[in-house]
């Protein structure tokens, strides 16, 4: 065989991390990697054995909150006093740059952590005149820089050189401009909204969409809480839960039809059957933190006795992120997964699965 | 010569050798019938050419005549002219308002050498004449840089060396910026042109006569 098309035939490199613990343990990371993991674009949740919207996910439903997208948002005012004063430092500030492709543009993110991110290419790197590093996923060449920016640092007040030098460059000698998708998070106190800060620019706040549906007569794999490989006859394993959770989240027909062509696919065994499952998509810039509420609703789900021996919640990031977990960088090769799935178990056990693809670092 | 070869023992030697010291004249009958014993066949005239003492010349080496060294003037070499420090300019005259007379002066001298730089003149002219000008006192700017910390200098330029440009900026320092890898802005009166420091790595003198050929990628 050829080997571009051994090549073909490969699958890219992924990476699949598999964690185990219990929601209400006191060392429990759940809530940790939750708020790491930045930008979300898609929250899922598959209940089996319900049919409607259960009560505990009315209100977290309800309250995602909204975010805004603007329109030809400079960076260097993403970095003016004012902004960081009144909105970095007080509670979290979320911003990623919009339809920009990070294998072949520049891009620009805003971490909570008060962390300004730009991964540029060569040319504008070498224009823009501020010390980066080079990208970990180029080759002897690189083509792709990474430069990261504290605004919460204390030498980055307005009169140092720092903070002259980044305006100087941002605004004078290579304007980076960007749509930009933000939100902001703060508990308690209120203050000036992000609507009304930049009301210049052509800003709209729009809230995530919401859908759900209900499937019926699917099977669904046997699971035991303290198996994550699975034991041969009872149980299956992650690996094949994720798989099967990827098919029904994209609609794959699990039968194995011999007239169909697109999918040889079979539930994994042990299954069973269950007559409706219930499935609740979010699409939208959400943040961590309602991700945390909405997990907090779902493990209340089972404070009531129910039919269902677990649920999943799964979030997809965006494929064209600079980072996937806090910093780690993050890269497109022939796909920009950055995933994360959570089972939970009736007795609050969950399994937490994260995906990457090629040119990823580990996750935390 | 002889004496020396059939010089008797010190007496201290002999004694602690435990040897009985011979004259001279014993000696020298010694080695003549001890010689004749052990060559039979070599005649007498033969053994005593043998003793007689030659030179054996182990290296043949003619004296090589030195040629004159041909000096026609007094050069330094390039240590002592680095000692003298004529190139060097001392703290306190290195102010900008001293140079921008000579910033003026080089903004007329460019004027003189494209022939009044109107704005309806070729580019490629004046380029050309920018390769082979000399840029003493030309108010250039790093635009593009492989090291991002040298983006955004700007000054006159005082000196030119083969690898490096000095250049003294507004706050009064003087920058060293090296030519490779750097790109430089010069702007004269409308005319924007941007030189590939790579390609530049010439000293001022030699460049007015070098011809400029299209090698390699101008990709930093």
């Amino acid at each position: 065989m050829s080997a571009p098309l051994r090549r073909l035939q490969q699958a890219p490199r992924h990476l699949l991390v598999c964690e185990k613990g219990h929601a209400r343990h006191e060392r429990s990371r759940h809530a940790a990697h939750v708020r790491d993991h930045a930008y979300n674009c898609r929250v899922s949740v598959l209940i089996p054995e319900c049919g409607v919207l259960p009560q505990v996910l009315k209100s977290a439903v309800a309250d995602l909150g909204e975010y805004y997208v603007v329109r030809g948002l400079s960076v260097h005012q993403l970095v003016a006093h004012e902004f960081v004063e009144s909105f970095v430092r007080k509670g979290s500030c979320y911003a990623l740059a919009y339809n920009t492709r990070i294998d072949q543009d520049n891009t620009a993110a805003l971490l909570p952590t008060g962390k300004l991110i730009l991964s540029v290419d060569k040319d504008t790197y070498e224009e823009l005149g501020l010390q980066g590093r080079p990208s970990r996923y180029s080759g002897k060449k690189p083509m792709r820089y990474i430069i990261t920016i504290d605004l919460t640092d204390s030498s980055f007040h307005p009169d140092g050189k720092k903070h002259k030098r980044v305006l100087w460059a941002l605004k004078e000698k290579k304007p980076l401009e960007f749509d930009f998708l933000l939100a902001w998070y703060n508990s308690g106190a209120e203050g000036s909204t992000l609507m009304s800060y930049f009301s210049k620019n052509q800003i709209q706040a729009l809230k995530p969409k919401v859908t759900f549906s209900t499937l019926r007569d699917l099977q669904c794999p046997v699971l035991q809480s303290n198996e994550l490989q699975g034991k041969p006859e009872e149980s299956c394993s992650t690996e094949e839960l994720f798989e099967w959770l990827g098919a029904v989240l994209n609609q794959v027909n699990l039968d194995n039809v011999s007239s169909s062509f697109l999918s040889t696919y079979c539930c994994p065994q042990p299954n069973t059957i269950v007559d409706q499952a219930f499935l609740c998509t979010i699409t939208g810039f959400i943040i961590p933190e309602k991700i945390i509420q909405l997990l907090e609703q779902l493990c209340c789900y089972f404070g009531e006795p129910k039919l269902a021996q677990w649920l999943t919640l799964t979030v997809h990031g965006f494929a064209d992120s600079p980072v996937s977990w806090r910093e780690n960088e993050h890269g497109f090769h022939k796909g920009g997964e950055n995933l994360y799935n959570f089972v939970i178990f009736r007795n609050l056990d969950y399994w937490l699965q994260m995906a990457l693809g090629t040119n990823d670092d580990c996750p935390p | 010569m002889e004496g020396v070869l059939y010089d008797g023992l010190p007496r201290e030697a002999a004694k602690e050798l435990r040897l009985q010291p011979q004259g001279s004249e014993e000696a020298r009958a010694f080695v003549s019938a001890f010689l004749k014993r052990s060559m039979p066949k070599k005649k007498d005239e033969a053994i005593r050419d043998a003793l007689t003492r030659k030179a054996v010349v182990l290296e043949h080496r003619c004296a090589r005549r030195k040629k004159p060294k041909r000096r026609k003037t007094k050069t330094f070499t390039a240590r002592q002219r680095r000692e003298l420090r004529l190139f060097e300019i001392e703290p306190e005259q290195q102010r900008y308002e001293l140079f921008l007379p000579l910033h003026e002066l080089w903004k007329q001298y460019i004027r003189d050498l494209c022939y009044g730089l109107k704005p309806d003149a070729q580019p490629q002219m004046v380029q050309s004449k920018l390769l082979k000008a000399d840029l003493h006192g030309a108010v250039v700017t790093v635009t593009k840089s492989k090291c991002p910390s040298y983006v955004g200098i700007t000054g006159i330029i005082l000196q030119e060396f083969k690898h490096v440009f000095k250049i003294i900026t507004k706050d009064n320092k003087l920058k060293v910026v090296p030519k490779i890898n750097n790109v430089f802005r010069l702007e004269t009166d409308g005319f924007i042109s941007y030189i590939y420091g790579s390609k530049f790595q010439l000293r001022a003198s030699e460049r007015s006569a070098k011809k400029f050929k299209l090698k390699g990628t101008i990709d930093l």
